[in-house]
């Protein structure tokens, strides 16, 4: 790479050069790389527009809002703990995107069982996760009796963006355990052996953006 | 376009996973020891930039990429900014109007009476 | 600029098809899949001018249809509008141009993601499908909303369409959605990833330009209006209350509770106002070449252009909320959507500037394209300079919904694109087709497109004056409804009439020509972009044979001094001439 070269340049030539060079715009970026990172920006603006409307309702809201950590709490050894099945999903999100960056990683190194095992466990993780929200739904829902039109703790939108955001958010690791699982077999079956590895990353993408997703629901959600 | 990967030492990877899991502990706390107003507020929102942060950085390579992809990535989402402080501001004059014209909670509206629905226009 | 890189392009295979299904209904191929969005596009198109026309004739001559009801003339309202807007402005300009012109002048063979290109295509033409179920017999029809599609009025009762119409509307855009997030990162990715040897982003043609910015606007303004969607099929279907407040309606206390409808509005143009320039900006990049083509002299201040398209790209997401101006919204934020919505007349203003001085002193040829594109600017500036009393609130808010804005944002945002995007055609046509559109057919479709838009939208602004509401089914005998209000209303009608019918010139001319038309040769205006440097007409599958060309200069290069001839195609090496 020609990095060293460019180091004393400082950061604005850099990006006047590039931006006013020919073929690429963003040096040594793949087609898919750069197609996904675009995707990424786009869909930052649904999920802000999710959260943000969330706030103007919540914030317009004369009915009381429950109180997450209560409402979010979980027996544990008969004592009531809040937010605990949200501190384990956080902590699955965050251990599934830690194996991720292992896998991509390893395929830089063309060691494919490696990546294999990695994705495939991120995968599990990501699964894992959809499970233990399929949980809290069924609690909510079942022992709560909050609904997506009403909750009988205060404010029916309460309910409404609980499960319409974390709803978006799960179908995305739902579609993000697909991807994974499909990309994981493809590299084991050898289907990259002679191009790059750069799929892995590019999945590493986007796992990594529905974790990051998570970082901004459990402030903004669990914690408000 | 062989030499395009990100391959830097696992250590990074290790050590930005175990600070994650220390910012999310962290931002635990301030909810079990129940802070308020700005501290929590202060709190929260730095725990999750610093975890936003060190996600985009190591584990989405950001901090290795040419600053072209960052700016390119990373500017467009400022007008998100304008988007939520606008509506915050707004929220506050929409709500106050609620409590001045509806009181401070708002009951649903009873039923009209049947003869209400026949007067005509 | 000495440069080593190779354009990947050339080192991987092309996807080639072998069966006819491959290659003209399933294809990959750019070109195709832009002829494919055009013909859906112009197709839904005339359907919205059909309905157009039912409505002028209905508020001019009231008795004259009695079984078009009012609930068929908001419906028609509403279709009219969305359609328009989405289905035949937004693909036409990115699906068709966008698809035709970026691989042709980025020198790229094909999209990045040919397959995903094609999907793109399919699923746009799902969101057609849907978007039209509402018109099957026994679904309670279209809604009735308007465009804007505000709540609460769009999913209560009485609304014509408020289960079926609605879900329908709502459906359709949330595909729509992705069919254009497909096609557009392809365009993005193309443009900033798969140029070819020497082609840098100053050395495009505004065209491709005026596309980039536009599909840019359109990844990052559709989300809003995506999760708008959403929330008002939930709102509607399963009865929460994101946008419902707690209201009584036609006696009946409704279960919604809490909502905020102002905030439905605020992301409906979140969205919404981006999409004007999403519309506006590749009609300035096609005219800005059409203009520096026909009048064979260089774009005057290319790299003011350039910016000047960012910076509109910019502020037109902090300008959302001069839509609702009257909404009920925190009345300090006029005072901030005014003055951005001012600011944004500066670089609007330096591209009208830089068109005249284009002009100034040039070689006029007054070919067809030419006089879309010379009309494109005066209707622009009309709709522009209508737009500075919008953009003022106390100037908008007595002319807030009536005549006036009609007559704005059709000038401004309607039939400007629709004369850029022929303008486009006529020009493009030889080059997609290998021969020219009838010239006659042209003039005739082009005098009466231009001289009938103007009688229909100049008398607008004084209806709008004089306080004629817009989106009225029938004004009746109102005290403030003078007669010459209704005779202006008789005239427009009869001109859209006859708009609305010369529109078949142009279809006829289109079809005519492919089989008729007179062999075009491979650059019959002279012009200097890549797409004219093909080595076959029409372009070949992976449009440029064996090797990619290599581009030496800008293509605004006409009537240099020195030259025997008087353009000098980007291909041409420095120091050459032809």
């Amino acid at each position: 790479m020609a990095e060293a070269a460019e180091t004393d340049q400082g950061p604005l030539t850099t990006i006047v050069n590039d931006w006013s060079s020919d073929v690429t715009t963003f040096k040594a970026v793949p087609w898919g790389k750069a197609m996904m990172w675009i995707f990424l920006l786009s869909d930052t603006f649904i999920f802000t527009s999710f959260l943000v409307s969330y706030m103007a309702v919540r914030m317009t809201q004369t009915d009381a809002w429950p109180e997450p950590s209560e409402v979010f709490s979980l027996e544990a050894f008969g004592v009531p703990v809040p937010l605990l099945l949200i501190a384990i999903m956080t902590f699955i999100l965050i251990t599934s995107s830690g194996t991720m960056a292992m896998a991509v990683n390893m395929g830089y190194r063309k060691r494919k069982v490696a990546v294999f095992w990695l994705m495939f466990a991120t995968a599990l993780l990501g699964a894992s996760f959809v499970g233990m929200q399929a949980f809290e739904w069924t609690k909510l829902i079942g022992d709560e009796g909050v609904r997506a039109w009403q909750n009988p703790m205060g404010a029916a939108q309460f309910g409404s963006f609980f499960f319409m955001i974390t709803g978006f958010h799960g179908l995305h690791v739902s579609a993000g355990v697909v991807y994974l699982l499909i990309v994981a077999f493809r590299v084991l079956r050898g289907k990259y052996d002679n191009t790059s590895f750069e799929i892995v990353e590019i999945t590493g993408l986007y796992w990594h953006f529905v974790d990051l997703v998570w970082v901004f629901i459990f402030a903004f959600f669990y914690l408000w | 376009m062989a030499e395009v990967g990100q391959q830097h030492p696992i250590k990074v990877y290790f050590l930005v996973w175990a600070l994650l899991f220390v910012f999310s502990i962290a931002s635990y706390l301030v909810d079990f020891f129940a802070f308020e107003g700005h501290l929590r507020w202060f709190l929260i929102v730095v725990f999750m930039l610093l975890k936003a942060g060190f996600i985009v950085a190591v584990f989405m390579h950001m901090k290795w990429e040419r600053p072209t992809l960052i700016t390119a990535i990373l500017v467009p989402p400022l007008v998100l900014i304008v988007l939520m402080y606008l509506l915050a501001y707004e929220a506050d004059y929409a709500w106050a109007s609620r409590i001045v014209y509806f009181g401070d909670v708002v009951e649903p509206i009873p039923e009209p009476p049947p003869s209400h629905a026949a007067v005509p226009h | 600029m000495a440069t080593a890189e190779i354009p990947y392009q050339e080192t991987v295979p092309l996807h080639h098809p072998k069966t006819w299904i491959g290659k003209y209904v399933f294809s990959q191929d750019h070109k195709v899949i832009a002829v494919q969005y055009g013909i859906t596009a112009m197709a839904v198109g005339l359907v919205a001018l059909f309905l157009s026309d039912l409505m002028r004739i209905q508020i001019a001559f009231p008795e004259f249809m009695d079984w078009f009801v009012e609930d068929y003339y908001y419906q028609s309202i509403t279709m009219h509008g969305m359609i328009m807007v989405i289905y035949l402005l937004t693909a036409f300009l990115l699906g068709a141009f966008g698809n035709f012109t970026v691989p042709l002048m980025c020198g790229a063979r094909d999209m990045v993601f040919p397959f995903v290109n094609m999907l793109s295509y399919w699923v746009y033409l799902l969101s057609v499908i849907i978007l039209l179920l509402a018109y099957i017999p026994g679904l309670g029809g279209p809604t009735g909303a308007g465009w804007t599609l505000y709540p609460p009025q769009t999913i209560t009762e009485g609304t014509p369409g408020a289960d079926w119409g609605i879900t329908t509307m709502l459906a359709s855009l949330a595909v729509f959605i992705v069919a254009f997030t497909m096609g557009g990162l392809n365009y993005i990715t193309t443009i900033l990833q798969a140029r070819t040897r020497g082609m840098s982003l100053m050395r495009l043609p505004l065209t491709v330009w005026g596309i980039f910015v536009a599909t840019f606007l359109g990844l990052l303004a559709f989300p809003a209006l995506f999760v708008s969607a959403i929330m008002m099929i939930l709102d509607l279907k399963i009865g929460t209350s994101f946008f419902m407040p707690a209201i009584v309606s036609l006696g009946q206390t409704l279960a919604y509770d809490g909502g905020q409808p102002l905030l439905f509005q605020h992301l409906f143009w979140f969205f919404g106002h981006p999409e004007v320039y999403i519309v506006a900006l590749p009609a300035f990049g096609v005219v800005s070449d059409l203009i520096s083509v026909h009048a064979r002299k260089n774009i005057f201040g290319y790299r003011l252009m350039v910016w000047a398209l960012v910076f509109i790209g910019i502020l037109s997401f902090i300008v959302w909320a001069h839509h609702m101006f009257v909404a009920g919204m925190h009345p300090y934020f006029g005072f901030f959507f005014a003055t951005t919505t001012l600011i944004i007349a500066v670089p609007t203003a330096i591209k009208v500037y830089n068109w005249i001085l284009t002009l100034w002193k040039a070689n006029i040829k007054l070919t067809v394209p030419m006089l879309y594109a010379l009309s494109f600017v005066l209707t622009f500036i009309m709709g522009g300079i209508t737009g500075l009393f919008l953009g003022n609130v106390i100037i908008d808010i007595p002319l807030s919904d009536t005549y006036f804005v009609v007559a704005h944002f059709h000038m401004v945002m309607g039939v400007s694109p629709i004369l850029a995007i022929f303008g486009g055609i006529y020009h493009w046509y030889p080059k997609l087709t290998g021969r020219m559109l009838n010239d006659t057919l042209g003039k005739w479709h082009f005098w009466i497109t231009f001289l009938g838009t103007y009688i229909i939208y100049f008398p607008m602004h004084y209806l709008g004056f004089i306080g004629v509401p817009r989106r009225y089914y029938e004004n009746f005998d109102s005290s403030f409804y003078p007669a010459s209000a209704q005779l202006l209303n008789e005239v427009i009608t009869y001109t859209a009439l006859v708009v609305g019918v010369a529109q078949l010139l142009y279809v006829i001319n289109l079809v005519h020509s492919y089989f008729y038309g007179k062999p075009a040769g491979d650059n019959p205006w002279g012009a200097n972009s890549l797409e004219w440097c093909t080595p076959e007409t029409p372009p070949g599958h992976g449009n440029w044979g064996d090797r990619l060309p290599t581009v030496h200069r800008w293509a605004y290069d006409y009537n240099v001094p020195g030259s025997e001839k008087d353009f000098i195609p980007q291909t041409v090496p420095q120091g050459q001439t032809s």
